[in-house]
């Protein structure tokens, strides 16, 4: 009796045990990745570049919340490579950045990624060595939750963009410093001169050209790099990338944009899409007509088309240079209409970080508009009589007042600005920042530098960050370019003055002649990389590296050779 | 001899520049390079006269130096001479947002006799968009003289654009020998249309260049029968690589 | 840790397996649906109930994510909001709830409702044409995380009919279920 009561509860053991530990042990994955010479064509043109597994873009690599990944990628180009798991939280050996994780993967080498998946969500993998990435070395991940997400859905997409260019990324960037308006064919011309004087009047539209003369700038400076093809999957406008649906059924879309340079905005006309997460992390749903995505930056959306027909997959540049496109449709080889390409825009002096009536001397302190700290705070209890011409303002509190950047879906549409960003799930509990690092965005767009507080990369030491605090980070966008800033390793917290609902980001867009504020809890022992995802802007020099000293892992940073911190 | 030692050492250097593998740029200083043939044409004068003139640069380094080659000339098909040929070397560095400073030296080795020079120059963007160059130069003989280039775009469409142009050259003392007097020595105006066949690498384009000497300058032009005043139309292609 | 939440899920899990085999309900005599004004049934009364339907609201869905009633049935909802943030259930068609989601997101931009708190004060308000904001349809329930609440409905007439959560962007997320009628 005594034996089988024990046998019995053993076996109960085991079968709990067994339980318990099949799905652990059957997700602990191998992936495979290759780095290859690929061709790529565009539909366009055909280009050699680089890709994964033959193929650019790489695979979806799909992963889950909890798993331990073993990645071994093999490098087969005759130069050196990396891989950065893009939005990730890994130990930063894992982060894949030469010279600041591990020295790179060297040619004919594999080298063995491993990490446990503490996340979900979509993200994205990239090169972070040259220009690998611009010449097609990325990927996408798709980790799935462990519990039940905060939506539903039918089916499920992958919708990567890049902005596929004729010439290599390392060919752009002698152009650019060679010639900085190489690439922008939206130059304004004598016809431009012309249609201007007649609306605007001759001394106006002379007087704004010497304006923009006197700083030589140019206000259709918005996309460094044009001439480029937008890919959705690796697909061109013409080849069509298509995925199908069965009329009712809820799709997620997961928008990457692997760009190297290239802000999209998207859109599928007949479509209201709701925004279910952003940069992995969920956000509270929101419904919108459009959206702007940045270089790196990812948004999940939820459709779900009604009709038994085509829906157009639209994104269009910033700059309105190009447009990628792919289909929804119930079955292969329908297509839906093909909208035009918006109007461009052009920056106006707000972009420049002034207004009108004060061109000269820019006064960065005045920017108004932008204290995203001082709007929080609305007491609703107050709120008598409730002004509701004042409750729906269309005004982005993102953008500088008045800019020429400031996206509009049209009448009665929506367009989703961070300020509808609210975080489904709190990571961090909400706590004051210990300190302020403040970061100017500088450059010179005549000699194509990029820097951080006038200093490039190379020319400045890292920022040097103790474990267990919580530092806020103050953007101020002194250039007229927008730029995506990644943080590698830890979350970016952005202040859009919800308080404990501020949306955690990888990656976020400061538009020119802004300030924005995020919040990072240094939670991440190591050092890490930190800068502008315009490839050709990183590349000369808007990076740093940071490193986050203390911690529980203290023992393994004194490996590091890091130069005394500046006073 | 010295002509040849200068191509020589550009292509050298150009070529070192190529071959360093541009993955380390990101992690070092980014080391660029390029070449660039602002005038590359066939010129036909009032007086039937045809020559072949070119003006270009090429250049290797980084955003704090740079090494450029600068050369200009101009071949008299008809008399088969070099009416002008003149080769500088500098090195180039950031004095300002828009203005480099560069300094170096200048070789010219036309038919006749030759001349060195070294050079102090100045060269950027000034507001308005006018691409400014502004070079002093003093001779191996001592004699100085002062050159102001200035280069404006009109875009008519993205890619056909009216360039104008202007070339002032002063000299503070004369050099007969050269047929150089002092004062305001001559100038060179052109309107060039061109359209962007491919890119910008290769820009075909025609116009028409003036050209004028002045006071001695005239008058020793005048002496030796030669023009001191022309109008040439001029057929050619921008390149850039 | 792990294996404790492990368990845990299983459980909730079975639960939920239960429940919904528990609708399984026989019988019911049906009212012939006088006087319903709306397709969508009429307000009942809990005594007339003769099935009780738990409703478990999460972030941002149900469970159950769909249910069945008979034609002419009482049932009684038990509602909880098991989430972090303020959650409806709302029987109506789509057309309702499409209708519904705009006055939601109006008491959203008042600051009647926050993403976690109801401002019951404010929706006693007068909106300055004689209406307030209040939220107090009978065939909807509007519930803060934590609090739990009663719909008793009486489904007089068969029909396309939804629950729902109009909360801005929770409809669209998913956060509705289906109310099928058994013959």
């Amino acid at each position: 009796m005594i034996n089988t009561k024990k046998f019995r509860r053993h076996s109960c053991i085991v079968a709990v045990f067994y339980l318990v530990m099949m799905p652990f042990t059957s997700i602990a994955d191998v992936y495979n990745l290759t780095v290859d010479k690929v061709i790529i064509d565009t539909g366009k043109f055909k280009k050699q570049g680089i890709g994964y597994n033959g193929a650019s873009p790489g695979p979806v690599l799909r992963m889950e919340e909890g798993e331990n990944v073993t990645i071994n990628v093999t490098n087969n180009l005759d130069e050196m490579t990396s891989i950065h798991w893009h939005g990730l939280i890994l130990p930063y050996q894992q982060d894949g950045v030469p010279t600041i994780s591990y020295d790179g993967i060297k040619p004919g080498e594999t080298f063995t990624y491993k990490f446990p998946i503490v996340q979900s969500g979509t993200y994205w993998f990239h090169s972070h060595s040259g220009f690998q990435e611009p010449d097609g070395a990325y990927g996408s991940i798709v980790i799935k939750s462990k519990k039940r997400e905060p939506f539903r859905y039918d089916r499920d997409y992958v919708v990567q963009l890049t902005d596929k260019h004729p010439h290599s990324g390392a060919r752009i960037m002698r152009n650019l410093k060679t010639m900085p308006d190489y690439y922008n064919r939206q130059q304004q011309t004598i016809t431009d001169f012309i249609s201007d004087s007649e609306t605007n009047g001759l001394g106006t539209t002379i007087n704004d050209r010497m304006a923009w003369g006197d700083m030589r700038m140019m206000p259709a400076d918005i996309e460094d790099v044009q001439g480029f093809t937008p890919l959705i999957n690796g697909k061109g406008p013409n080849q069509n990338w298509t995925g199908l649906f069965k009329p009712g059924e809820r799709i997620r879309l997961r928008f990457i944009n692997s760009s190297a340079m290239t802000y999209f905005d998207i859109r599928i006309p007949g479509l209201k899409m709701t925004v279910v997460s952003a940069d992995g992390n969920n956000v509270r749903p929101v419904k919108v007509d459009e959206f702007r995505i940045a270089v790196a930056e990812t948004f999940d959306v939820i459709v779900q088309p009604k009709d038994d027909k085509a829906y157009t997959i639209f994104a269009e540049s910033m700059g309105r240079s190009a447009f990628g496109r792919g289909t929804l449709a119930p079955r292969d080889g329908m297509v839906a209409e093909v909208p035009q390409l918006k109007k461009s825009p052009l920056l106006t002096m707000a972009d420049m970080g002034m207004d009108h009536s004060n061109m000269k001397g820019m006064d960065h302190s005045n920017m108004k508009g932008m204290d995203h700290s001082k709007m929080k705070g609305m007491d609703h209890s107050k709120m008598k009589g409730m002004d509701h011409s004042k409750m729906k303002s269309q005004v982005d509190p993102f953008y500088a007042p008045g800019s020429g950047l400031t996206p509009n879906a049209g009448k009665d549409k929506k367009f989703l600005s961070y300020q509808d960003l609210k975080a489904q799930k709190q990571l961090y509990k909400h706590r004051a920042p210990t300190r302020e690092i403040e970061l100017r965005l500088t450059g010179n767009m005549e000699r194509y530098i990029w820097s951080i507080n006038g200093k490039k990369y190379e020319d400045e030491e890292e920022i040097r960050l103790q474990y267990g605090e919580r530092v806020r980070f103050k953007f101020v966008n002194e250039t007229m370019m927008s730029h995506p800033m990644h943080l590698h390793g830890m979350w970016s917290i952005l202040d859009t003055g919800a308080g404990k609902w501020n949306p955690i980001k990888h990656t976020v867009s400061v538009a020119p002649g802004t300030t924005l504020y995020t919040e990072t809890e240094v939670d991440a022992p190591g050092q890490w990389a930190f800068h502008c995802h315009l490839s050709y802007h990183a590349a000369s020099g808007m990076f740093r590296k940071i490193v986050v000293v203390g911690g529980p892992k203290s023992a393994l940073l004194n490996s590091i050779t890091s130069k005394e911190p500046k006073v | 001899m010295k002509i040849n030692f200068l191509i020589f050492f550009s292509i050298g250097v150009i070529v070192s520049a190529l071959s360093i593998s541009p993955s380390l740029a990101q992690q070092k200083g980014l080391l660029i390079y390029g070449l660039q043939l602002e005038e590359l044409e066939f010129r036909r004068g009032d007086e039937g006269e045809e020559l072949f003139a070119w003006n270009g640069d090429a250049f290797v380094g980084t955003d704090e130096v740079k090494l450029r080659w600068l050369g200009e000339g101009e071949y008299d098909n008809t008399t088969s001479k070099f009416e002008g040929l003149e080769n500088r070397l500098v090195l180039q560095w950031p004095i300002s947002p828009f203005f480099d400073m560069k300094a170096g030296f200048r070789v010219d080795t036309p038919n006749g006799p030759d001349r060195s020079y070294s050079v102090l120059g100045l060269s950027g963007l000034a507001p308005q968009w006018f691409e400014i160059d502004a070079d002093f130069f003093v001779s191996e003989k001592g004699d100085t003289s002062a050159r102001l280039d200035a280069e404006y775009e009109l875009l008519i469409t993205n890619r056909l654009i009216l360039t104008p142009s202007a070339e002032i050259n002063v000299a503070f003392s004369g050099d007969h020998e050269i047929g150089v007097g002092s004062g305001i020595s001559d100038i060179e105006a052109g309107m060039r249309l061109s359209y962007d066949l491919i890119d910008r690498r290769l820009s075909p384009y025609f116009g028409v260049v003036y050209e004028r000497k002045f006071g001695q300058t005239e008058d020793l032009a005048k002496a030796e029968g030669e023009d001191f005043e022309g109008w040439r139309a001029v057929v050619g292609t921008k390149f850039m690589f | 840790m792990n294996i404790l939440s492990k368990i845990t899920a299983i459980a909730i899990a079975s639960a939920t397996i239960t429940l919904g085999s528990s609708q399984a309900w026989s019988a019911g005599s049906h009212d012939g649906g006088h006087g319903a004004k709306k397709n969508i049934g009429i307000p009942g009364k809990a005594s007339e109930a003769m099935q009780t339907i738990e409703i478990k609201m999460l972030d941002n869905y149900y469970e159950p994510e769909s249910i069945s009633v008979k034609q002419g049935e009482t049932v009684r909802f038990i509602i909880k909001n098991d989430g972090e943030f303020v959650h409806e259930f709302n029987i109506g068609t789509a057309a309702m709830h499409t209708a519904h989601q705009e006055e939601m997101m109006t008491m959203f931009e008042h600051g009647v409702l926050e993403a976690d708190k109801i401002n019951h004060d404010m929706m006693k308000m007068d909106m300055g044409n004689g209406k307030t904001m209040e939220h107090n349809d009978p065939n909807s329930i509007l519930l803060e995380p934590g609090k739990s609440g009663e719909i008793v409905w009486k489904f007089n007439k068969a029909g396309k009919i939804e629950f729902a959560c109009n909360i801005p962007g929770h409809y669209d997320a998913g956060m509705m279920g289906k109310i099928k009628f058994k013959s």
